[in-house]
């Protein structure tokens, strides 16, 4: 009956004795953090220009402010790509993400509807793909993204097959 | 077993149907203004030949209009320059609704309507057959959909079935509940709008009385704002006037309706939940309204929010069991027995807490919210589509996580704040409890191993572990 009481209380680590979780590739950080300088330089490079001109404090202040909040999210960001995760069980697929808020789908392959893969330019240029599940439930939520595509297709063609085998109506 | 058979026609009464709705919408765009300015004999003529041109359109478009099943589909062709073949999958099909407008019952016609999973609106409104027609095309669609009580003969021509059809309208089947049009009009002047009327009407007499120059206009447009905020429960009344829910093995069949009147049959399994709610001003009756999840109904028709997926409109207890009974075999909402998250959460929900809570049984997932409007959604295990926890920074800091059991109509039913080993467990069990059930699910005839649950059978919900 306590099986679940003895059992861990991790947000990120349920069932750890029957659970195996696949990591995203660490190449992610690398895309994340890109996307991310990005929208940084945005932010912060016209605050740096302003502070160097005018040389007024509040600019240098929101501009320190602005920095310490990005190495922050940069820091979250090598956390966040790890404590991505997928699973295949036997009848569902597990997927985890989060860090401030902690999120983890399950997903039987029957009521899978169709899978997505998809990779960007960015995505591309890491060797990257992402593989999406889709139900009925406009609510699940089974994005798993920061695969190599030979795994993509692999993870694709698994659940496709699963998803036949078991599908069935609403 | 597939039915090929040549397009068939809508009613050929149904371009003047369409004509007399266009003909309103003319009157209303002319105006009065134009009136005034052109004088009648213009007026009727303008009206005239805009009516003649609508009943042209409408006998082109009705001439170009054809309907025929092709083996598992229903297959609909409209348009003159711009055709579209539009096929409907019947393996999809979620609830079926024959609609007769006033006009329509005058001249003894239907519309029908087909709710397919994955549409966002109504497919197909079939408009209009003769209702014998339509009664009939709807049993067979509901037999090839393969969900239903097959009264006729799977392989049983249109004439046969047309001819039985007629002689079953009235019937449908043993009659399950049929709601009192004196409740029904008690329950929706016990709704914050209607309450409100006196109010409204006394602050028009007073403003009228203070000040007499008040100009009629604005009298005027207040007893319109107050008809305007009137008019949700007064379409409900219209809407569910003569409720009657009948039930067999596989479908059920609701009739309802003064003005339009419906008749919308629902496979039992195609439903993804029931939702009962319990508004503040109805506990004085301790009635209780029960709504139908069920895939692909277009909620947001007539921009009036659950309109077609009425089960109860009003009711009490032991009906509202009665009904949810049915439609989730072996549920009673009495018998649920909730548990509220845990104490350390009150500050989450400061009056809320003992009202949430969540209970399993056998076949179910229960969740109950609200304080003051009490809500309670059921979702039958073998209907979840997937299961979230999700937890939130401030949920982590007091040990507890969202379980969220995601339906196919796009409402989750949330477990809010259980203790976080419960929700993993709560999870566990959803998925697990899920692929049984699907398994086990009647139409698919096959019967597999049971749960290997870890908790004893017949517990509704884990125990607290700890006070």
């Amino acid at each position: 009956m306590d099986i679940a009481a003895a059992g861990p209380t991790s947000p990120l680590e349920p069932w750890p004795d029957t659970v195996e979780w696949q990591p995203v590739s660490r190449d992610l950080i690398w895309v994340e953090l890109i996307r991310w300088g990005a929208m940084a330089a945005v932010m912060l490079i016209p605050l740096g220009v302003l502070w160097a001109v005018f040389g007024i404090w509040p600019l240098g202040l929101s501009f320190a402010v602005v920095l310490v909040l990005m190495l922050w999210r940069v820091w979250s960001i090598f956390r966040a790509v790890r404590a991505w995760g997928y699973a295949e069980r036997d009848h569902d697929l597990l997927v985890r993400h989060g860090l401030v808020v902690r999120r983890l789908s399950i997903v039987p392959y029957a009521r899978m509807q169709f899978v997505d893969v998809s990779a960007g330019p960015l995505e591309r240029v890491f060797n990257l793909a992402t593989v999406q599940l889709h139900t009925a439930a406009a609510a699940s939520d089974a994005r798993v993204p920061g695969l190599r595509p030979a795994e993509a297709s692999r993870l694709r063609d698994r659940l496709t097959a699963l998803g036949e085998d078991r599908a069935e109506g609403l | 077993m597939v039915i090929d058979e040549p397009r068939r026609r809508l009613h050929p009464l149904s371009p003047l149907l369409h004509s007399a709705k266009a003909l309103v919408v003319i009157v209303v765009a002319l105006s009065w203004q134009t009136l005034r300015q052109v004088g009648l004999g213009w007026f009727a003529l303008m009206v005239l030949v805009l009516v003649l041109g609508a009943i042209v359109m409408s006998v082109i478009s009705w001439y170009n209009t054809g309907y025929h099943i092709v083996g598992h589909e229903l297959r609909v062709y409209e348009g003159l320059l711009w055709r579209r073949t539009r096929a409907i999958p019947l393996e999809r099909l979620q609830s079926v609704e024959v609609v007769r407008p006033l006009l329509a019952q005058l001249t003894g016609l239907a519309e029908l309507r087909l709710e397919v999973v994955g549409g966002g609106k109504t497919e197909a409104p079939l408009a209009y057959l003769s209702v014998a027609d339509a009664a009939a095309l709807r049993d067979r669609l509901l037999v090839i959909a393969g969900r239903s009580p097959a009264p006729v003969a799977p392989d049983g021509s249109t004439a046969e079935v047309a001819g039985v059809a007629p002689a079953r309208v009235p019937g449908d089947g043993p009659l399950l509940l049929a709601v009192r049009n004196r409740d029904l009009v008690i329950s929706q002047l016990l709704t914050p709008q209607a309450l409100a009327l006196p109010i409204g009407v006394a602050f028009v007499v007073l403003q009228f009385g203070y000040d007499p120059s008040w100009s009629f206009i604005g009298v005027a447009s207040t007893l319109t704002a107050i008809a305007g905020v009137l008019l949700q429960p007064v379409r409900r009344v219209l809407s569910d006037w003569n409720f009657r829910l009948s039930h067999d093995d596989t479908a059920l069949r609701l009739r309802f309706g003064l003005v339009e009147t419906r008749a919308q049959t629902v496979p039992v399994d195609r439903v993804q939940g029931v939702t009962a709610t319990w508004p503040l001003l109805w506990r004085g009756h301790g009635w209780l309204r029960l709504t139908l999840d069920v895939a692909g109904v277009a909620g947001q028709e007539n921009g009036n929010g659950n309109e077609t997926d009425r089960l109860l409109p009003v009711g009490t207890a032991d009906v509202a069991d009665r009904v949810a009974g049915a439609v989730l075999p072996g549920v009673q909402l009495g018998a649920l027995t909730f548990q509220p998250p845990p104490e350390r959460t009150r500050w989450f929900h400061p009056l809320a807490r003992p009202k949430l809570g969540v209970a399993l049984t056998d076949r179910i997932v229960a969740t109950r919210e609200g304080l003051l409007t009490r809500t309670v959604m059921m979702v039958p295990f073998a209907r979840i589509q997937s299961v979230r926890v999700v937890q939130g920074p401030l949920q982590r800091l007091l040990g507890v996580a969202t379980v969220y059991a995601d339906t196919a109509r796009g409402r989750s039913a949330a477990l809010r704040d259980r203790d976080l080993a419960e929700a993993w467990w709560l999870a566990a069990e959803l998925a697990e409890r899920g692929r049984v059930a699907r398994q086990t699910a009647p139409d698919r005839g096959v019967v597999v191993v049971p749960a290997p649950t870890p908790g004893p059978e017949g517990v509704p919900l884990r125990p607290q572990t700890s006070a």
